[in-house]
């Protein structure tokens, strides 16, 4: 069910296991202590040491790339090196006005989200709550969940044109049943002993509903609202592939037509980077939302 | 108050009740003909094996569940569907876990807009009661089970119900805190002059708590006998030691405790 999500890489631990202890080995391990293990069956990792293994694993892999892509006697253009995507993600923003793309980017997702938000959150707490609306809704939510959104392009091209509507429309049909589906699984899961104290309390429909169903299920309504951004950051690629002008995406294609691989992996780091940013930004959102929840 | 009307009149009537649930081959009847009455400020205890219907009857009293046939009556009206009138503390974890533990205990008074009460230091009143004054900022996930329950108890009766209704409240707690529990529910029912209604298969709760016990049979759930225990009514008998000190004690325990044998021996 839970479509792709965009977070940080976990830290390859069997990779950067040994490498990490040969750059924390301590001079003279002390006479009787017991030997610490790297890897050990659910061992808890202190918070230093995620964090080390964590970094070690990017410089790994950042060192392995720039080897990768210096090793032969001329620079290839199509592999560039870390540097060079550097070099050039720099010049996109001080020379290109490459921010007027992101901010182009940013606007299509955060509106095309915010419209999905707004219509899928009710209709699948209103399905999760009530089976009738349910047994109303869900055989069109699940046909149309297996259709996959890019497919609506050629029509929505037609539709809409190529301006901005195209672009969100697509981005909205990309999760919008997907987020419907899980806001009703996540409010299906209140508590039926909930619902009853509410009731033997003289709790009424509307009441129960706002008192009870949602405060009930708005931390995983949240979680999944997260989950669901990651995705949306996936479809905007193909959104901003076809007629647009402006974009990350577009910016991509046409670094494409000159061959310029650096523009776009840059354009991927870009992607990468402001994905992080709105999961970190959920995140926050959910810690701030409910106190309740923070562990001890 | 009106005292002398409610003894007249009061308290809670259960009149030819009956159960049948669809079942996945042939119905099952969980309840068969059960009546029996509970007067004003009076406890009364289902006890049973399982299977005897006991939380289903609960579950009918509290509105939650209609039934097949018969009815209940709380000071002569109808019950119809939940109420609150009809409090009901569950056997599971109830506290709602986005809210503190006296918003929790508000929970009733706020959705019934009841704000004189809100005002007048109710929610105060019954965290007091239940010992958790201390705890009325913390969250329920912060609380022991024990605690958790006390929130529960607390947050039924603040709404002032007419009915206590309790299904196993102590059923998931370890022993010594079931004691500890049982003690100060008591305590409690005393002081508010609480008419309750509990459900428990719980020889010794049933026995320290209840004025009248209506033992169930299984199968389907019919009224075998009804006892009344005099020792809730006996404001000496206030702990677990001093229930278990008493002459009579032993041997109504014994009596139940075979009965409850023989239930089990029958299936």
């Amino acid at each position: 069910m839970l479509q792709p999500i965009i977070s940080p890489p976990p830290p390859e631990q069997p990779t950067t296991g040994p490498v990490a202890v040969a750059s924390q080995a301590p001079a003279a391990p002390p006479a009787l202590a017991v030997r610490r293990r790297w890897l050990e069956f659910k061992q808890p990792v202190s918070t230093s040491s995620k964090l080390l293994l964590g970094i070690s694993a990017w410089i790994l892999f950042l060192l392995g790339w720039h080897l990768a892509a210096t090793s032969g006697t001329e620079a290839n253009p199509l592999f560039p090196s870390p540097v060079d995507v550097s070099d050039s993600l720099w010049n996109l923003f001080a020379e290109r006005g490459f921010h007027s793309d992101v901010l182009a980017s940013l606007q299509r997702i955060l509106i095309s989200f915010g419209l999905a938000v707004a219509i899928a959150v009710p209709t699948g707490v209103l399905m999760g709550a009530f089976p009738a609306v349910e047994a109303f809704f869900s055989p069109l939510v699940s046909a149309f969940r297996y259709l996959p959104a890019p497919a609506f392009i050629p029509l929505l091209l037609m539709w809409l044109g190529t301006g901005d509507t195209q672009k969100i429309a697509l981005l909205v049909l990309g999760v919008i049943w997907f987020l419907i589906t899980l806001v009703c699984d996540t409010v299906k899961q209140t508590p039926v002993d909930f619902i009853e104290t509410s009731r033997t309390l003289g709790g009424s429909r509307r009441t129960i509903l706002w008192t009870v169903v949602v405060p009930s299920s708005l931390p995983g309504i949240v979680d999944t609202c997260r989950q669901m951004l990651a995705v949306s950051w996936t479809y905007l690629v193909i959104a901003e592939i076809v007629a647009a002008t402006d974009g990350i995406g577009a910016m991509m294609m046409r670094a494409r037509r000159f061959v310029h691989v650096d523009d776009i992996m840059a354009g991927i780091l870009v992607i990468g980077a402001l994905g992080l940013l709105c999961d970190l930004a959920f995140r926050g959102l959910h810690w701030l939302m409910f106190p309740y929840m923070r562990r001890r | 108050m009106n005292a002398a009307l409610e003894i007249e009149c009061g308290g809670l009537e259960v009149a030819r009740l009956g159960k049948i649930f669809p079942g996945r081959d042939k119905p099952v009847i969980a309840v068969e003909d059960v009546s029996f009455r509970v007067e004003p400020r009076q406890v009364c205890i289902l006890l049973g094996p399982s299977g005897c219907g006991k939380s289903t009857i609960l579950r009918m009293i509290a509105g939650l569940e209609q039934p097949s046939s018969g009815g209940i009556s709380l000071n002569g009206n109808p019950v119809v569907g939940p109420h609150r009138e009809r409090g009901m503390v569950f056997q599971g974890y109830t506290s709602f876990p986005w809210l503190t533990v006296r918003q929790n205990v508000a929970y009733g008074l706020r959705i019934n807009g009841d704000a004189y009460a809100l005002r007048e230091g109710t929610v105060d009143h019954y965290l007091e009661r239940v010992g958790l004054s201390r705890f009325a900022d913390a969250w329920p996930h912060q609380l022991s089970g024990g605690m958790r329950q006390r929130v529960a108890l607390a947050r039924a009766l603040a709404t002032t119900p007419q009915l206590l209704l309790m299904d196993e409240p102590f059923g998931a707690l370890d022993a010594e805190t079931r004691w500890q529990m049982q003690e100060l529910l008591l305590n409690v029912i005393r002081k508010e002059r609480m008419t309750v209604v509990m459900v428990t298969h719980d020889v010794e709760e049933a026995l320290l708590l209840g004025d009248q016990i209506v033992f169930l049979s299984s199968h389907p759930g019919r009224v075998r006998t009804i006892l009344h225990p005099p020792f809730k009514s006996d404001d000496a008998i206030c702990t677990r030691e001093s229930l278990r000190a008493h002459s009579d004690y032993a041997p109504m325990e014994r009596d139940i405790l075979s009965m409850m044998r023989e239930e089990g021996h029958n299936h």
